[in-house]
């Protein structure tokens, strides 16, 4: 039984208004993220003991609660925003309906950087176990800069200086104290601690 | 003051309020302002934008036409042999032209990295039923990569969003035009009206409405009970479609998650519980490599003849490709399995057909117009491009190639159409209507209330169907759509999850009462519709299109439905032609 399936049976048979989100039930919405004992995780990928009598929810850290578990997940999504998180193509290259994907092998050194950061879910895990981040301070917190990270490394993208300045200024990677908190909450396996280490030298040597 | 239940409504003015936010919305949003970069583009969604709805649960992939030795005559075939020509053909060839160039915009302009082959090419994959290798994915997580890079695309485009907000109903002018839609903020309980040149819907299906089902929460048949409610018609609505591999987990929400189809494709057995590989008895040819209603039907019958496990399922075993293997291709689909103490790359795991698709829905051309001016449809809730069966990797081509012509069409249709007032009247009915069980104080449990609907289904309106089953279903249909006109759920107006599930079941009723009537009328076995009593098929494919009739309780619920039978125009594909073809 996942914590996700205690939540419905709460709601189910004792308080219709309990408050809580979820979508998929699979790991692929990331939205029914809440703290167990502390440990942010996705309720529906959570699995409680058969002999648990007692556990502690709570809403995610550092996002303003609605309701019960129900946050406003809006200063995630903001922080998310701040490094212009979709591609820009260079302005030369062709885009749209008719134009050709990029000829990229998968061996190649910039798929090697990005594809084990793919996969985010934007489940905000990551972000409410990060003591920084989830503190409010002015930090833009491990799933943006994973994200700068995949978007820096892509050679189809023509931003990179720009975001390079927004991950090296005040609210960039320079906030981040290393306490690992972000990869070892990631659900699906991600080291954002690690692209943080990846955007400081990038940072440095003003590389993509 | 008047002494209405609900607080004074938001009003809110928008060219173009498009009602869902998974592959089709987000797709149609994307193409409206990429049109017509000034429009004014409200995305209105139940669930939280971009991360609710069945696109962002994709797996597998995405079918289309990329290598110089596929072809779309040969995709299109695929769609039509595996639809059993009840498709609209016009519809179907619209997606397999199309889906090579969303491919394209999806790479090249939203962003996503598909995976490649060594060359660097975008690589495909083989999926059930189809006669090429065409299925594009990221990894086994292939939704994510869409959903997630269209998500992003959202705060490049800036459409307002209004999030955790449920559309009620489509409501029109005092001379019967398209004027808006009605809402309810989920958060506060408070009611909106949106005037709107264009409303385009695209909420999803409706297949959780059986007891073992695999899509997300959110897919309660919103927007086909929305357009059933306006008088639209609809078409295939007998046509659900299993998925055949669906997890056992017991009492968990994991129970009928789907186990992709890729699996099968790259060489998965099924076995009963008698440890026999069935699907050799059923499709000697293709074995489990057939299209998805075959396998899913030979599963449940396998089960419904004794042969099943103690849980009511059989096994699927990939494990003889090596562990390294499955897990190297199939990472999400083992992490998955292991989560409920299962473990796909070590040995066989339990699975059971699931509800997963409905190929049924509102009438639309090839520019998701419907018979009402202003409103347009597209994806899940759109009917007639799968027919009576759709193929794995065709699902996400649909509401990605119809979804961008849902915004090609709304922002043309956006400079044409003027605002218009909605009747009082129509709103007026439709907020009477949502704010009903919060008044009530005795009635039936919205909750209890849904496990009966998933139990009416599964068992009478399911894999395998027959007269007898069918006329109980629609009685007891009946019955719980009287129930569902009295639910009560009193409490707060805000989250209120009772009263968000008693708007759901009302919408699922409807669409679950004119399924039942369709599967009644349908006397052979066609696709994913099979029928004990008629297991033929019929020479001509035919297909019934349903509305509202009079009477019921004013929102259709219980109300009468209107049938007429048409043939299908095969303009473009015969049976005698894929005959020929195969003869060669």
């Amino acid at each position: 039984m996942m914590v996700l399936d205690v939540l419905l049976a709460v709601q189910r048979e004792h308080d219709p208004a309990l408050g809580f989100r979820f979508s998929c039930r699979v790991g692929m919405c990331g939205t029914c993220t809440v703290r167990v004992d502390g440990r942010s995780v996705l309720a529906c990928q959570t699995e409680v003991p058969d002999d648990t009598t007692r556990i502690r929810l709570d809403p995610l850290a550092g996002l303003p609660v609605v309701r019960d578990l129900v946050v406003d997940t809006g200063p995630f999504w903001r922080a998310w925003a701040q490094v212009r998180p979709y591609l820009v193509p260079d302005e030369a290259d062709e885009t749209g309906m008719d134009a050709e994907p990029a000829v990229i092998p998968p061996d190649s050194a910039e798929r090697e950087v990005i594809d084990p950061a793919l996969d985010c879910i934007g489940c905000a895990a990551c972000f409410s176990s990060c003591g920084i981040a989830s503190a409010h301070r002015d930090f833009l917190g491990p799933a943006a800069l994973n994200r700068a990270l995949v978007l820096i490394a892509d050679s189809r993208d023509a931003a990179s200086r720009e975001r390079l300045d927004v991950i090296g200024g005040e609210s960039g990677v320079d906030r981040c104290h290393y306490i690992y908190g972000c990869s070892a909450a990631c659900p699906k396996g991600l080291d954002p601690a690690r692209a943080i280490r990846r955007l400081r030298g990038r940072r440095f040597r003003r590389e993509r | 003051m008047s002494a209405d239940p609900w607080p004074e409504p938001e009003q809110l003015d928008t060219d173009v309020a498009v009602v869902g936010s998974g592959g089709a919305g987000l797709m149609c949003v994307l193409h409206a302002m990429t049109a017509r970069p000034g429009l004014d583009v409200t995305v209105v969604s139940k669930g939280a934008v971009g991360r609710s709805g069945c696109t962002r649960m994709v797996q597998g992939g995405y079918n289309a036409v990329l290598d110089p030795d596929d072809s779309i005559e040969l995709h299109f075939r695929d769609t039509i042999r595996g639809g059993k020509f009840l498709n609209d053909q016009d519809l179907a060839w619209t997606l397999v032209n199309d889906a090579p160039r969303v491919i394209n915009e999806l790479e090249t302009r939203v962003g996503c990295f598909f995976d490649r082959r060594a060359d660097g090419r975008i690589h495909q994959k083989a999926f059930a039923g189809q006669a090429f290798d065409r299925t594009v994915h990221r990894g086994d997580l292939t939704g994510i990569e869409i959903m997630g890079r269209l998500r992003d695309q959202m705060f490049r485009l800036g459409p307002r969003e209004l999030e955790d907000v449920r559309a009620l109903d489509l409501v029109r002018d005092s001379r019967g035009a398209l004027a808006g839609v009605t809402a309810l903020n989920v958060r506060t309980g408070t009611p909106v009206v949106i005037r709107a040149r264009v409303v385009v819907v695209a909420t999803g299906g409706s297949a959780t409405m059986y007891r073992v089902a695999a899509p997300a929460r959110e897919k309660t048949g919103d927007g086909v009970a929305m357009c059933w409610r306006a008088g639209l018609p609809m078409r295939d609505m007998e046509m659900l479609q299993f998925h055949p591999t669906g997890l056992l987990a017991g009492a968990s929400r994991m129970t009928g998650a789907v186990l992709e189809e890729g699996l099968r494709g790259a060489g998965a057995h099924l076995y009963n519980a008698d440890g026999e590989r069935y699907m050799a008895r059923y499709d000697p040819e293709r074995r489990e490599r057939s299209t998805r209603d075959v396998v899913a039907r030979a599963g449940y019958l396998e089960i419904m003849a004794g042969r099943g496990t103690a849980e009511g399922g059989v096994y699927i075993d990939i494990s003889h490709l090596g562990a390294d293997e499955v897990e190297q291709r199939f990472p999400g689909m083992v992490a998955r399995t292991r989560q409920i103490g299962q473990d796909l790359a070590a040995g066989p795991v339990l699975v059971s057909p699931t509800a997963h698709f409905h190929m049924g829905g509102v009438v639309i051309d090839r520019d998701c117009r419907t018979e009402v001016d202003g409103l347009l449809v597209a994806g899940e809730d759109a009917g007639g491009t799968h027919g009576a069966n759709r193929l794995g990797g065709n699902g996400v081509a649909e509401s990605t190639v119809f979804g961008a012509r849902a915004g090609d069409t709304a922002a043309v249709l956006a400079s044409e159409r003027a605002y218009r007032t909605p009747a009082a009247a129509e709103v007026r009915a439709s907020l009477v209507r949502a704010y009903a069980p919060l008044e009530r104080e005795l009635g039936p449990w919205p909750f209890d209330l849904t496990a009966r609907l998933k139990e009416v289904m599964w068992r009478s309106v399911g894999v395998v169907r027959d007269e007898g089953a069918l006329r109980r279903a629609v009685d007891e249909l009946g019955e719980l759509a009287e129930d569902v006109g009295r639910v009560a759920v009193p409490g707060p107006r805000e989250v209120n999850f009772a009263w968000q599930e008693a708007l759901d079941l009302v919408n699922q009723v409807t669409v679950a009462r004119a399924m039942a009537s369709a599967a009644l009328w349908r006397t052979e076995t066609r696709g994913a519709h099979a029928r004990t009593d008629f297991p033929d098929s019929w020479d001509r494919p035919r297909y019934l299109v349903q509305r509202a009739g009079g009477g019921g309780l004013g929102d259709g619920l219980a109300g009468s439905i209107e049938a007429r039978e048409h043939d299908v125009a095969l303009t473009r594909l015969t049976q005698a032609d894929l005959d020929a073809e195969e003869r060669r």
